[in-house]
Parts: structure tokens; C-alpha cells; sequence
């Protein structure tokens, strides 16, 4: 696995950025950064060459579910993999993150595991640049 | 009109007027009660409320507070703990052919240097972690404070609520007949809260949500 992946995480609270932090240096990947909401979130994607983003849904300024469809509609980042990590736990909900095309969807409170288990599936499926 | 005529008709305005008095006696009470009501509301709205707003954000502080202290140790426990156990397993080869009988004397001579610089150097950082983790039991303080001050925001809520329905029966509005204003999905709801955010709508866990994207193709 390429462990120089540069990662985006975005959450408006800092506890919980330093929390994916942290389990991100864990599992090896030091090239974190992070944005308090999608607002500040899609200038750094879009000058940034991020490799993943790791988004919260439920933030002030631009959601999470907003942000997942500028990237998707924008022709640089379109294939960026995108991993909803949040509390919203509505089916409708999911189900309209899948259609704007999440890459995979994690519900909090998690476990490193399944961050690690969703993090591995989705660059699995993918042919990531070395 | 005569008054022997006045005096018999007095039994028939009995009846009316007592009706006006009693109409007069309940409206007084209702003004009472919509004024009583009225000066708790003024109080809720004025004071109260914007206390509560208060309370609640030095809620939002102390856990924060709290969050960050506590990620600090455990950061600041990480290198310790993993100093101590890379300089264990560095020692473990070594030690092994001490044990076997297999160490030269050079190795040996560096062997016991570096056994003695290693002992020293693990009770300093377990030392360290230890310190670390009462601190972390420390920094659970803040459950006991923001505790209280939740306890007592709910209570004036409650209290709002009471102040609501009597200001709504008085006013004949049926709170059955209110409907919710419905939100925006796109914005997010928040985490579900068990009893309150339930039903087939709401997914149970991870396990849950795995099934409902596989189902999607995902």
C-alpha cells in the first residue's frame, strides 16, 4: 500500500480532525491535512493534489454531501475517492451519498478498523498512482 | 314602570347576571393567567434562555477542553511507549545468544551498556506514560460539570415547555394541529439519539449501512 498518499480530512470540530489524524498516522499515512468545512475544503483540493478526502456530512458553511458533489462535477477532482465519515444515520441519506457518488461511508462513533477496513477497500478498488 | 313591576322581574335577570359575572370572573382569571404567563415568558425570553445559550457554549468549551488535553497525552504517550518497546525488541537478539551461551565478549561488553542504558531509559518513559494517564483520568473531570449544567438547561426547558402548552390553551391553538417544519437533508440531521430517532429510516450501525451499499452496487 502507498503509504505518501496526501489525505484531506474535513470536520468542523478539531477533536475529531486530530482523532482521523491520529488513526491516519497509525496506519502509516503521515500527509494529512485538514479544513474545517467545504468551504475551505474544495480551494485546497482543487490546488492540492490530494490523493483521498475524508469528509464529515453535518458543517457549517458548505456540507459534506455539497462538497462530495463540486468534486464530483469537477473535471480535476471528479475521480477523486471520497469516504463520508459522519453521524447522519438516515437510509435516504446514504442512499443519496451513494448517487452523488461517495466512495464509501462510515458511521460515527467508529472503530480504527473500520476506518482502516474502508480506507484499504476503496484504494483497493481503484488502480492508485504509485 | 312600577316598582312592585321592577320587583318581579327581578328573578328573571338573576340568571343573566350571575352569567355575566361568571363570564367576567373567568376572563379576569384568564387575563391573570396570560399575564402570569406573559411575565414568566418575558423572564424565559430576556434572561433565561440567553443564560441557557450561555451554559450550553461553556459546555461546548470544558469538552473540547477536555478532548484536546486528552489527545495531547495520548500523543505525548505514543513515543515513550514506542521507544521502550523498538529498544525492547533491539535487546532481544542479543539477549538470546547471551542466553544460548553464543555471545562473543565484545557483544556481551555492549550488551550489558546497552541493558543499563535501557533500563533507565524505560522507568523514565514509563514513568512519563503513567503521568500521562492520570492526567487523562483528570481530564474526564469535565463529565461531572457539564453534567450539572445539561441537568439544569432541561429543566428549563421543560419549563418552556409547560409555559408553551398553557400559553396555547389559552390562546385555543390545538399543538396537535402544529406541524413540524421539515429540514433540510442536504444540510444534515446530526447523529440519531436512541429513543427519540428510530424506526426503519434510521440505520443500525456500520453492519447496517455495508448491507444497504451493497444492496446500491457499492
Amino acid at each position: 500500500m502507498n503509504k505518501d498518499l496526501k489525505f484531506l480530512v474535513v470536520d468542523d470540530y478539531s477533536t475529531m480532525r486530530r482523532i482521523i489524524k491520529n488513526l491516519l498516522h497509525d496506519l502509516g499515512y503521515a500527509n494529512v491535512t485538514e479544513a474545517d468545512d467545504g468551504k475551505t475544503a474544495l480551494p485546497l483540493l482543487q490546488n492540492g493534489n490530494f490523493d483521498f478526502l475524508i469528509t464529515d456530512w453535518n458543517m457549517p458553511g458548505m456540507a459534506g454531501l455539497d462538497l462530495l458533489k463540486a468534486v464530483r462535477a469537477n473535471e480535476k477532482l471528479k475521480k477523486l475517492p471520497v469516504l463520508m465519515l459522519t453521524a447522519e444515520a438516515k437510509r435516504e441519506q446514504i442512499v443519496e451519498a451513494a448517487q452523488a457518488g461517495v466512495s464509501g461511508y462510515v458511521i460515527k462513533p467508529f472503530t480504527a478498523q473500520t476506518l482502516k477496513e474502508k480506507i484499504d477497500k476503496i484504494l483497493g478498488s481503484m488502480a492508485v498512482p504509485a | 314602570m312600577s316598582d312592585t313591576a321592577a320587583l318581579r322581574e327581578t328573578p328573571a335577570r338573576e340568571p343573566d347576571l350571575l352569567a355575566q359575572l361568571a363570564d367576567l370572573t373567568c376572563n379576569l382569571r384568564n387575563a391573570l393567567d396570560r399575564f402570569r404567563l406573559d411575565s414568566r415568558l418575558t423572564a424565559l425570553a430576556e434572561k433565561e434562555i440567553p443564560d441557557a445559550r450561555h451554559r450550553l457554549n461553556h459546555v461546548l468549551k470544558l469538552t473540547e477542553a477536555a478532548a484536546h488535553r486528552t489527545l495531547d497525552l495520548v500523543e505525548q504517550s505514543g513515543p515513550p511507549a514506542e521507544r521502550t518497546a523498538r529498544e525492547a525488541a533491539a535487546l532481544a537478539g542479543a539477549w538470546a545468544r547471551f542466553r544460548a551461551g553464543t555471545i562473543s565478549v565484545a557483544e556481551y561488553c555492549d550488551l550489558i551498556n546497552r541493558i543499563d542504558h535501557f533500563l533507565t531509559a524505560a522507568r523514565t518513559d514509563s514513568e512519563t506514560v503513567r503521568a500521562n494517564l492520570a492526567e487523562v483520568l483528570l481530564a474526564q473531570d469535565y463529565q461531572d460539570l457539564t453534567g450539572q449544567i445539561i441537568r439544569g438547561v432541561m429543566n428549563l426547558v421543560s419549563e418552556v415547555e409547560v409555559v408553551l402548552v398553557d400559553l396555547a390553551r389559552l390562546t385555543g391553538t390545538d399543538p396537535n394541529a402544529v406541524q413540524a417544519q421539515p429540514t433540510d437533508s442536504s444540510r444534515g440531521h446530526g447523529p440519531a439519539v436512541p429513543g427519540v430517532d428510530h424506526g426503519a429510516a434510521i440505520v443500525n450501525g456500520q453492519a447496517d449501512i455495508d448491507a444497504l451499499l451493497s444492496d446500491l452496487g457499492m
